[in-house]
């Protein structure tokens, strides 16, 4: 990748300080040409993955990627960065252990520090129901190779010491799921990591272009209407979230996903105190402590479905309540700042990836609330079935035709047992 | 290493006009373990700075020594920790007695920080710079981690939730009705309350700072005039105030929330929640800094900084000052100086080209360079370069700020605003003091027009008579657009110039310690556009949140990119304006609880406490294993109220019993109960329960504990959308009974002894029968002889307020019989002996009813029922998992639940259920297998928590303990 | 805080109501196939705009009525222009 010139490293970043040297451009600015082999719609993380390694392990060129806003500007700028794999189906699982591993390497193989942060995650469970579940979950996980433990309350406080441990608290703590190799990552160094990388690979960047229409013929994708003008081509891969439908509509292929926005909050700074990912399932929480020392704060998907980001109260109101409760020193810590992306939900749970119906319309969509995680898998896998004439078996769970036979993926288990 | 001991309050000036504090209440507080003295009134930095202390804190990245720059709340500065609360913008928190004050991430001390080596080392940190280094090898990211941690700049939070003190920190919420709600109370807004009050409007002022007044405070004796007669004109028009308060948000259909910081009473913070009918913004300008090297530098202020210290605090903020200016409010610091005996060097007119080119000095400023190459000595450097309209509250309702070159500004287009929001004072337009209020009486009489408009298209009744409304009487039609908006006129944006930043390069944003240069370089490397450039920089990312620097990053970038400022655009302004405590978020901590009329009982007989979502319920009282074996020989009574209960009525409930259901019940005759399972569309069961024919027209349907609120929601959906020609009434009767199970072989024995009116006899009141009848005296309750247990049972429900009474009842008669309560964990036990299922456990989100080992109560002859389709196809394919009873082959381990069944590699099925049966004194167990291994017989291989395969055998039936059901037809 | 106009009660805090999502029409179970039965089960318009829901007033009357709302301003209107309440 790259010239040599254009490597990160210590030694660089001294050489340039030194002579005062401008860096080289991250990417490139293209005209945008009348055709391409393959269109990637939408510049996120999914996008931008996808486009690379299409250039990169598969070896394709005239590669664009359509950009409605600005790189990263979607789902992949406003969520909160948690990686981990401890699924509860084994396709879940399988899928994202191989992307857990890939970040785990993206650094090294982008030339951009993505600043994975494997600090361990926590799942709280806080009834014996959500117990049960846990330990269903570790055990997949252990037969699929990934490690993680049901652990005790006096384990959780040893990794957790902020949190309240007592039975005092509405909602005692019984237990949690330990994963360690979980954690987070700097969510736009991916985003930049993987567009330099595809920059370096020929990949064309269009930033505010918009896709206005799809054109097909005989059952086939022949082209891009966008904003600047049309581009022909046989392969258009929907990579987008929260407007996927509307993308999908352009080739009249419906789609079982609703939009919902996903809220997210962050703190002032505080000097670090909190070392693992925790996650609530029965309050319905994640908070992790980034290096600036800022809490970021996640939670379930608002109540209706909706494209606006404009966030609520309620949502803020909820979170500060769930978060007290499981550690109430933090009541004079300030909310900074909150905002909501859009998360395309579809009804079990998991992503719909791969061919449609419509030849040479890829999608890669409805990763509901786990589509950061998912990115470098997903744009592997999803290269690697635009490239070939197999779908891979990482992904064979997560085709679209599952909703017509009826082969629901199981993720949804554990998120509809009861209390 | 000591510090200089500044002279008391060395820097206090004589009296002056308008200053807010009390120099009869003197009191000190510790700032950096070190006594100082304060006035009542004082911040905690104008008490400071009147001892001559004038660095704060250090900065972010490099650790540059930071002094005062606005003297407001947004001082990037200022950020220091008082006792245990972190971040505290010290130059807005006023000053009390003994307060325990910090700065924050500073080692050894404030003056000698050894983290500011990084000065040297700033050229190798640019922007980003983590980006491109610690990446190989990735074993020693960790460790770098750790590092780039050490450089958090923050306070500290006490971790030690076990010595919290949730009473200690008592945090509130409040509802609030206004029809005008005023965001900022400077004479515009001011004048707009007043105007909406004395038009009859129940109005709310909100003020951020601890007196209302804005500008006028800090200003001449007319402006102090006009202040007094403001003050009292708002009070006089009974205008609810609220200071040292800040909206902090407008949301959908006007709904704003304010944080009273300060409130009256014993809460640390206050959260108010206001369905405002008209919100009036008027939230002013903010005063922006100027960029140039040295900006940064303690000694470095804004004009609007300066008049503070001086006239609100009188603080002398320096002893020779060189002011840059390009408009009033930098004329009217350098006067200000002046008149207190400040030495004014220079004063640089940017109207007329003059400039500064830097400020330098060690630990604060000592000379200035200006634009002409004359350098001048000075301790203070004033800059009045520009305004920032406030219009954040205005984006969060839709609008999207213009641009105007010739005020240097982005305006808010008021155009594009709903009906409900009207704005009034700076954040539109430029004007004198009577022009402000003129404009704000003018808005907020419309804001009480509009109000009252809306209150009676939507038939409430006013708060109050609108005598005052001109133009009130005729109600408006509905949904007529208005004319014309009220805050349109009156107000325009000054000619400013367009001051961004000087000859050198400074810092852009100080919470974040981010540079013009970095700026430029993060343009030039591709990250282009301006939402790209803040996040790479992390320029606006700060504590501010770019209400103090947004303009200069626009500008920059704007520069950097050969684009308009109107093209780049301002940022996104996303609630909550101001920094808000959690505490305040959350308010009062109220977790519901629901418990039956028993609880106290249970509490005082040892109950081990089990929660179950919102209801807290015994999970045994001591030994379950016990308490389940004295079911099977005895009678134990057990507390089952969470069970849901629905009641229903009329003639159609077969109809909809026979819908919901997958199983018969048409034939259901009056007197008789039966188990009923429900599945969802999908076919995933739902939940599951007993139904009893009280009556003709009469059911009592039971639900799943967990599942009671949405199987009521679940009825009324069919009932409402798809049937709404049926004649059903529901009810929701869960907790007007108490509900309890009395199980065992001599439950009969026990219940004889406490009915009336019921004959118990195995003839007259057989298995799966409902009777009504008085036990213990108390009528009208029902009785199932129904067995989740396996044993002769009935479960009795009871009016709830008699719920105690016949539980005692129970115990005080059965002594003999050896009755005693048992929780819920024996009656998993019981029931897992007994194989039935638990929905939820047993089955998950894609368990559709062929996999419960439902098939017996599946009827696809039934024309219709929820879900048959799927049903119909998962019985035509057969290739589902199901639920089977299984056998560990090592009767003395138990699997726990969620283990995995497995074969080779592969995953075939888990383990939903597991127990040793105190009845068979082995392990038991239901599961889901795979299809190809549900026939009874089949050995299975079961994967334990620490890897050890074991086997089990599938068994004949999903019961262990009496398949046949003897136990229960006694 | 959306406020939410139900047809029974009147303008109500929309954490009052339980959102029910576009209603669809149930095909019939006798003559559908899975391809029908699973369009009726999973797809819906999801349209950015205006959109045909359902609500349910949970914390109120416990009425499931219909209402039209813009699913990215949060605009409100009656379905059809009509109140969809007790009028009708």
């Amino acid at each position: 990748m790259g010239s040599s010139r254009s490597r990160f490293s210590a030694y660089s970043l001294v050489r340039q300080g030194v002579s005062g040297r401008p860096w080289p451009r991250m990417w490139r600015r293209h005209e945008l040409e009348s055709s391409y082999d393959a269109v990637v719609v939408g510049g996120g993380l999914h996008g931008l993955a996808t486009a690379y390694y299409l250039a990169a392990e598969q070896g394709w060129s005239r590669i664009a990627v359509l950009e409605r806003s600005y790189l990263g500007g979607g789902g992949s700028g406003r969520n909160t960065a948690i990686i981990r794999s401890n699924y509860l189906t084994p396709d879940g699982v399988r899928f994202y252990d191989h992307s857990l591993r890939l970040y785990a390497d993206l650094s090294a193989a982008l030339n951009f520090n993505v600043m994975f942060s494997q600090r361990g995650h926590l799942t709280l469970a806080h009834t014996d129901a959500s117990l049960r579940t846990m330990r269903w979950r570790a055990e997949v996980n252990k037969i699929e190779g990934v490690d993680s433990e049901v652990i005790g309350p006096d384990r959780v406080k040893e990794l957790a010491p902020s949190l309240d441990t007592s039975d005092r608290v509405r909602y005692p703590i019984l237990g949690a799921l330990y994963h360690p190799p979980g954690g987070i990552v700097r969510h736009d160094a991916a985003v930049w990591g993987y567009a330099r990388a595809a920059d370096a690979h020929g990949v064309h960047l269009h930033q505010e272009t918009e896709v206005v229409g799809i054109e097909t013929s005989g059952g086939r994708v022949t082209g891009v209407r966008t904003n600047r003008g049309l581009i022909s081509t046989p392969v258009v891969a929907n990579c987008t979230a929260g407007w996927a439908t509307t993308i999908a509509d352009m080739v009249d292929l419906p789609m079982p996903i609703q939009t919902f926005p996903l809220q997210a909050a962050v703190t002032e700074p505080v000097r670090p105190f909190l070392h693992t990912v925790v996650v609530s399932g029965s309050l319905h929480v994640y908070v992790s402590q980034t290096d600036r020392g800022e809490l970021v704060f996640g939670a379930s998907v608002d109540p209706f479905a909706s494209y606006s980001t404009r966030g609520s109260l309620e949502f803020v109101e909820g979170l500060a309540t769930h978060v007290l409760e499981l550690m109430p020193s933090l009541d004079r810590l300030r909310l900074l700042r909150q905002w909501a992306g859009l998360c395309d939900m579809t009804p079990d749970f998991a992503p719909i990836i791969g061919r449609t119906p419509v030849e040479g319309f890829f999608v890669d969509v409805g990763w509901g609330t786990y589509g950061f995680k998912a990115g470098p898998a997903a744009g592997q896998a999803l290269a690697e079935c635009i490239a070939g004439r197999k779908v891979p078996a990482l992904i064979e769970a997560f085709a679209l035709e599952r909703f017509e036979t009826g082969k629901l993926v199981g993720e949804k288990g554990a998120a509809a047992v009861g209390h | 290493m000591s510090e200089p001991m500044p002279m008391p309050m060395s820097m206090r000036l004589p009296a002056q006009p308008g200053e807010v504090i009390d120099r009869e209440e003197r009191f000190s507080f510790s700032w950096n373990g070190r006594s100082y003295p304060a006035y009542s009134g004082d911040t905690i930095a104008s008490a400071l700075a009147a001892n001559g202390v004038r660095i704060f804190s250090r900065s972010f990245k490099y650790h540059r020594p930071r002094g005062l720059l606005t003297a407001s709340h947004l001082d990037p500065g200022c950020t220091i920790q008082v006792g245990e609360e972190p971040n505290v913008r010290g130059a807005h928190r006023l000053a009390s007695p003994g307060l325990d004050v910090r700065s924050q991430n500073t080692w050894p001390s404030l003056r000698y920080d050894v983290k500011s080596v990084n000065r040297l080392a700033g050229r190798f940190l640019s922007a980003g710079f983590y980006y491109k280094t610690f990446i190989k090898p990735r074993r020693l990211w960790p460790a770098y981690e750790k590092v780039l941690q050490r450089f958090v700049h923050g306070g500290v939070i006490p971790d030690r939730p076990e010595e919290h003190d949730a009473e200690a920190r008592f945090y509130d919420k409040r509802y609030a009705h206004p029809d005008v709600l005023v965001a900022g109370g400077g004479p515009a807004g001011m004048a707009a309350a007043c105007a909406a009050a004395e038009a009859g409007a129940r109005v709310l002022l909100v003020e951020e700072e601890h007196r209302p007044g804005g500008h006028l405070r800090w200003g001449d004796a007319a402006d102090l005039t006009l202040l007094a007669e403001l003050r009292e004109r708002v009070s006089a028009a009974g205008v609810e105030v609220m200071c040292d308060a800040v909206v902090l948000g407008r949301y959908d259909d006007n709904w704003v929330a304010v944080v009273e910081r300060s409130p009256a009473g014993p809460a640390f913070e206050r959260l108010v929640k206001a369905r405002a009918e008209t919100l009036v913004v008027a939230a002013g300008q903010i005063e922006r800094p100027y960029v140039f090297a040295g900006n940064d530098l303690p000694g470095v202020m804004l004009s609007t900084a300066v008049r503070r210290l001086v006239n609100l605090y009188a603080v002398r903020p320096g002893e020779r000052a060189v002011v840059l200016t390009a408009n009033g409010s930098g004329d009217a610091a350098a006067a200000d100086l002046s008149r207190v005996g400040v030495d004014v060097a220079a004063v640089v007119d940017a109207r007329h080209g003059e400039d500064v080119v830097r400020a330098d000095g060690r630990g604060g400023v000592r000379w200035v360079e200006l634009g002409d190459g004359r350098r001048v000595d000075c301790d203070l450097l004033v800059t009045a370069t520009g305004w920032t309209a406030t219009t954040a509250l205005l984006n969060m309702a839709g609008n999207r700020p213009v641009y105007r070159p010739e005020a240097a500004r982005f305006v808010p287009d008021l155009d594009t605003l709903p009906d409900t929001v009207v704005a009034t004072g700076g954040v539109v337009g430029d004007g004198t003091r009577e022009a402000l209020c003129e404009h704000g009486t003018a808005v907020g009489e419309e804001a009480a027009r509009r109000a009252a408009g809306a209150a009676e298209q939507s038939g409430e009744v006013p708060s109050r008579a609108w005598p005052g409304v001109k133009g009130a009487e005729g109600a408006r039609a509905p949904s007529a657009p208005h004319p014309k908006r009220p805050d349109a006129e009156g107000l325009t944006p000054e000619p400013h110039p367009e001051l961004i930043h000087g000859r050198t390069h400074g810092f852009v944003d100080l919470c974040e310690d981010v540079t013009s240069k970095d700026l430029l370089s993060a343009v030039e490397e591709g990250y282009d556009s301006a939402e790209l450039a803040k996040r790479y920089t992390t320029a606006t990312m700060g504590p501010t949140q770019g209400k103090l620097e947004i303009l200069n990053v626009v500008g920059i970038l704007a520069e950097a990119t050969g684009r308009t400022i109107q093209e780049v655009g301002t940022t996104t302004w996303r609630p909550p304006y101001a920094p808000v405590t959690l505490g305040a978020l959350a308010g009062r901590r109220l977790e519901p609880v629901r418990h039956s009329p028993m609880q106290r009982w249970h509490e005082e007989h040892g109950a081990v406490p089990l929660v179950a979502g919102a209801w807290i319920r015994p999970d045994h009282y001591g030994d379950p294993g016990a308490e389940a074996a004295n079911v099977r020989e005895n009678v134990g009574i057990i507390d089952v109220t969470p069970i849901g209960k629905l009641d229903l009525q009329g003639p159609d409930v077969a109809k909809l019993l026979n819908l919901l259901y997958v199983n018969k019940w048409s034939k259901l005759e009056v007197g008789r109960v039966r188990y009923g399972v429900m599945c969802a569309e999908d076919g995933v069961v739902l939940d599951d329960g007993v139904t009893g024919r009280l009556g003709e027209d009469h059911y009592l349907m039971s639900t799943t504990s967990s599942g009671a609120a949405a199987v009521w929601e679940w009825v009324e959906l069919w009932l409402q959308t798809e049937h709404p020609d049926w004649r059903v009434h529901v009810t929701p009767v869960t907790t007007a009974y108490a509900s309890i199970n009395v199980a065992g072989p001599k439950s009969r024995e026990l219940m004889e002894r406490v009915t009336t009116g019921v004959d118990l006899s195995p003839d007259a009141f057989p298995y799966m029968r409902v009777r009504r009848g008085s036990i213990a005296g108390v009528d009208d309750c029902v009785i199932w002889r129904i067995g989740f247990t396996g044993e002769l049972s009935y479960e009795i429900h009871v009016p709830s307020a008699y719920g105690l009474h016949v539980w005692a009842s129970l115990l005080a008669h059965g002594e003999d019989l050896g009755v005693a309560p048992f929780g819920i964990e024996a009656q998993r036990i019981l029931r897992l002996e007994k194989g039935h299922l638990i929905v939820g456990q047993d089955t998950d989100g894609i368990t559709q009813g062929y996999s419960a080992d439902l098939d017996w109560a599946i009827k696809l002859d039934k024309p219709d029922f929820v879900g048959r389709p799927e049903l119909a196809w998962q019985r035509q394919r057969g290739d589902h998992p199901r639920l089977v009873g299984l056998l560990p082959l090592d009767a003395d381990t138990v699997p726990p639940e969620g283990c995995q069944l497995v074969e080779g590699a592969e995953i075939v099925g888990r383990i939903t259920s597991s127990r040793r049966s105190p009845t068979l004194g082995r392990a038991i167990c239901l599961g889901q297998v795979a299809a190809h291994l549900a026939e009874p017989g089949t050995e299975v291989t079961v994967r334990l928590p620490d890897g050890r395969l074991t086997g089990a055998r599938v068994a004949e039936q999903l019961a262990s303990v009496d398949p046949e059901g003897a136990r229960l037809r006694v | 805080m959306l406020l939410l106009e139900c047809p029974w009660c009147g303008g109500r805090n929309a954490s009052e109501f339980a959102y029910a999502g576009e209603p669809m029409p149930r095909p019939d179970p006798e003559s559908a196939g899975p391809a029908e039965w699973r369009g009726y089960l999973y797809l819906r318009a999801n349209r950015c705009g205006w959109t045909r829901e359902r609500w349910y007033h949970r914390a109120g009357c416990r009425r499931f009525f219909e209402i039209e709302r813009n699913t990215q301003t949060h605009e409100l209107r009656p379905v059809g222009g009509g109140a969809g309440g007790p009028d009708e």
